[in-house]
């Protein structure tokens, strides 16, 4: 019982964001956020707003529940889900990071305005499921946002609504590999005039695989296509730009944001 | 007493005359690269334009732990000697497919490997040996019939960061290795040993202690110490000149110049030795004062051409900053440097084949986008020289990397490289495979890769170059020209160095990919 009670209490300290003395503390955020700048905005934006990788600036991030799982992700990073192990830090720069990370969670996020529930009913109303998969429920051409709320932030969301062709997605699938522009339009056209045009699945020297918009699959050699153009800078998803105004577009935007439990 | 004058009385398989003749048998695949010239060339003809298209599987042999397998195996009369991560070797009867022998050695559970994956590419054989370099910084010697260990000595010490991942090089009587651990700030050597004893021939530092040549180019620290210039990939030999060629590896650290200003000899460099006594006998720096990690390990491809009217015995290089050379390898006076891939670096070379440095292309705080990449241009994977179309034949990397500059405090076997780098990857980088004249850089094709990758080639008197990718396509192209004339899927990427060989009259290729190695026949 003794040992059963001293264990818990050890294991609340631990989840607990360790406190070191406050000069040392300020120090180090402030040169963690330094390095921050340097090595990890790019996908996670400024103040770990997020970016192309999921926002970090909440108390709890799925991924690193405690500093230890922290720290290996930093070291490591998360194979397969895009999140690299940028380059090797020196313990001194290991602890500024990690106690950056750690006060950008701690601060009041600006709440996302909007209202969820209409962003719910505007999101049935536009036939979102038709080509997303919510809790098993949708069309699976696209991306599956179950989590997206978690794996997103506001703005990036915002941008994939109005404008979906700016940045395709990357790093959250295993295949392709890392790097790679996912759900990339791309057009074959075939040796006797017939034209594909789907969403790349995969590539390689030889052959690449769509799916076309119907959900039908091609699995094309390249030697029999004419041309193979890759259309970066297009998307399948339109832009809701011109279909939602203002306020809708809060509320749609609130309404993905929750989408991955509570935060 | 009496098995010893058995032993002596049975000649050995692999003597140092095989090896130098290794092309008069070009069924077997005798040292790393074919031969000391390093072509790594086959001059079987069994498999050729007409043919390879129907070219499949004959047997696979699979990893017994997983890694990545980097390995170059060799054959000799009937048995295959290949390396598995992180420094296994197996034998395997070639015409079975079955393994003979396996040897591990006891690689400790806080082993020190900072600076690559723990990887193998290959052993050497000579006499009746077979000589493996080890992730726990070791060579080990072991008979070549029953893998049983004949020495084992330490080559650097693991805790300081040294440790082997090539293939060493036998030559006559003397095994030569060199190190990896740049990465943990290691002072970089070439060793020789004696094949028979394991006892140390020599050692040349490729560093420069006060007082040395060379020492002038390091500034007023202590930055030689912990200088880097590893020597972590097999070099080239000729026996007429009897000049040992061996390249090295980037200063540490990697991306900070800070404690180290100056061209930094002999990292980057390729050194003349002399194989008797380890005296350099010339040297030529391709990256000085280096801060990409743009090691010169790379293979130097040793070949003969007419250059202004006279027959010249050359030295070419693809190197990893994304200029090719071409020295001329008995005085090392610098003859061609051009570009074989994109670089934002350097405005060229001088006459002297130095770099003409931009600016603004050192690494940043913030960071610097330069081509090529961290991994370069070109790296550790083999070229190519077919004698029979005088092209060189590199795998090339297109990609640049966003370099960070960072802190470096030096703590022995731990990552001393100063910073890092973001790679500008997946659909902004591509590869090729390109063939250039071998003299003067020029290219004749090109054949387009999906990505950067680390495929080495094969070329072959069948008119053949074969190559594989990342994505698992393993292939042969058209020597002459560039053009697909048969490809497979593997499954995994294809990192292992592929090779030929012949038994029974009949032509393999061999190349591991994934976690196989994979043996193809008409």
């Amino acid at each position: 019982m003794r040992l059963a009670l001293c264990s818990s209490v050890l294991l609340t300290l631990a989840l607990a964001t360790p406190k070191p003395s406050a000069a040392q503390s300020a120090t180090d955020v402030a040169e963690g956020k330094k390095l921050f700048g340097g090595l990890c905005v790019t996908c996670h934006g400024f103040d770990g707003a997020g970016g192309a990788g999921p926002p970090l600036n909440r108390p709890r991030l799925l991924s690193a529940p405690d500093d230890t799982a922290l720290r290996a992700i930093i070291a490591d990073g998360i194979p397969n889900k895009g999140m690299p192990r940028v380059r090797r830090v020196t313990d001194d720069e290991m602890r500024q990071l990690v106690a950056y990370v750690r006060s950008i969670g701690k601060v009041a996020r600006t709440p996302v305005r909007g209202d969820a529930p209409r962003g719910g009913q505007l999101y049935a109303k536009l036939g979102c499921s038709g080509c997303h998969i919510i809790n098993g429920a949708g069309g699976s051409l696209g991306p599956e946002l179950t989590n997206i709320g978690v794996l997103r932030g506001p703005d990036y969301l915002r941008q994939a609504v109005l404008e979906p062709a700016a940045r395709l997605p990357k790093d959250n699938l295993a295949i392709p590999a890392r790097g790679y522009n996912e759900f990339l339009p791309v057009t074959v056209v075939l040796r006797d005039g017939a034209e594909v045009r789907g969403i790349r699945l995969n590539e390689d020297v030889f052959t690449i695989q769509l799916r076309d918009a119907s959900g039908k699959f091609h699995s094309v050699r390249k030697s029999d296509a004419v041309a193979i153009r890759k259309e970066t800078g297009a998307s399948l998803m339109p832009s809701y730009a011109n279909r939602l105004v203002g306020g809708e577009i809060d509320d749609l935007v609130a309404y993905l944001s929750r989408l991955g439990g509570a935060l | 007493m009496v098995l010893a004058a058995l032993v002596a009385t049975v000649s050995a398989q692999a003597p140092y005359e095989r090896l130098l003749k290794a092309d008069s048998e070009p069924q077997n695949w005798l040292t790393y690269a074919g031969s000391y010239k390093s072509h790594r060339y086959s001059a079987l003809d069994q498999i050729n334009r007409k043919n390879v298209s129907s070219l499949k599987l004959a047997w696979a042999y699979q990893i017994q732990r997983a890694g990545i397998v980097e390995t170059s195996p060799l054959v000799v009369d009937g048995v295959m000697y290949m390396t598995e991560p992180p420094s296994t070797v197996t034998a395997i009867d070639v015409r079975s497919g079955r393994p003979i022998w396996t040897y591990s050695p006891n690689i400790p559970t806080d082993v020190i490997v900072i600076g690559s994956p723990p990887v193998n590419r290959g052993v050497a054989i000579l006499d009746d040996m077979v000589y493996v370099g080890t992730v726990h910084g070791h060579l080990i010697a072991l008979d070549s019939k029953s893998g049983v260990v004949r020495w084992d000595i330490a080559v650097g010490d693991n805790k300081s960061g040294y440790y082997l991942t090539l293939a060493p090089l036998a030559l006559d009587g003397k095994i030569v290795v060199g190190v990896s651990g740049a990465e943990t700030g290691i002072r970089g050597f070439i060793d020789a040993y004696d094949a028979k004893t394991g006892r140390l021939a020599w050692r040349t530092y490729t560093i420069p202690a006060p007082g040395e040549p060379g020492f002038e180019t390091w500034g007023k620290g202590s930055g030689w110490q912990t200088g880097g210039g590893s020597t972590w990939l097999t070099g080239s030999f000729d026996p007429e000149l009897n000049l040992l060629y061996w390249a090295t590896g980037n200063p540490a650290p990697d991306w900070n110049a800070d404690n180290r200003p100056g061209d930094n000899l002999y990292t980057d460099s390729v050194l003349a030795i002399d194989p008797a006594n380890g005296k350099i006998k010339w040297h030529f720096q391709f990256t000085p004062e280096d801060v990409h990690d743009w090691d010169s390990n790379e293979t130097m491809v040793l070949f003969e051409a007419q250059i202004g009217g006279r027959e010249r015995k050359l030295l070419a290089q693809a190197n990893r900053n994304g200029f090719y050379y071409v020295l001329d390898r008995a005085t090392g006076e610098f003859l061609t440097g051009v570009p074989y891939a994109k670089q934002t670096w350097a405005d060229g070379l001088d006459a002297k084949g130095r770099p003409m440095r931009k600016k603004g292309i050192a690494p940043s705080i913030e960071g610097t986008l330069v081509f090529p990449n961290i991994g370069g241009a070109a790296n550790w994977f083999s070229p190519s020289y077919s004698p029979q179309t005088k092209l060189f034949y590199q795998a090339a990397r297109e990609m640049g990397t966003v370099y960070f500059k960072g802190a470096a405090d030096y703590k022995p076997g731990t990552a001393f490289t100063g910073g890092g780098g973001r790679h500008i990857q997946g659909d902004d980088a591509s590869g090729a495979i390109r063939a250039f004249d071998a003299t003067t850089g020029k290219m004749k094709w090109e054949f387009p890769l999906l990505s950067p990758g680390y495929t080495s080639l094969l070329s072959t008197a069948g008119g053949l170059v074969f190559g594989g990718s990342e994505e698992g396509n393993f292939f042969a192209l058209d020597a002459e020209t560039g053009k697909p004339l048969w490809d497979t899927q593997v499954g995994g990427a294809v990192r292992g160095i592929p090779m030929s060989y012949a038994v029974d009259g009949k032509q393999y290729v061999a190349i591991a990919a994934g976690f196989t190695l994979f043996v193809f026949s008409l």
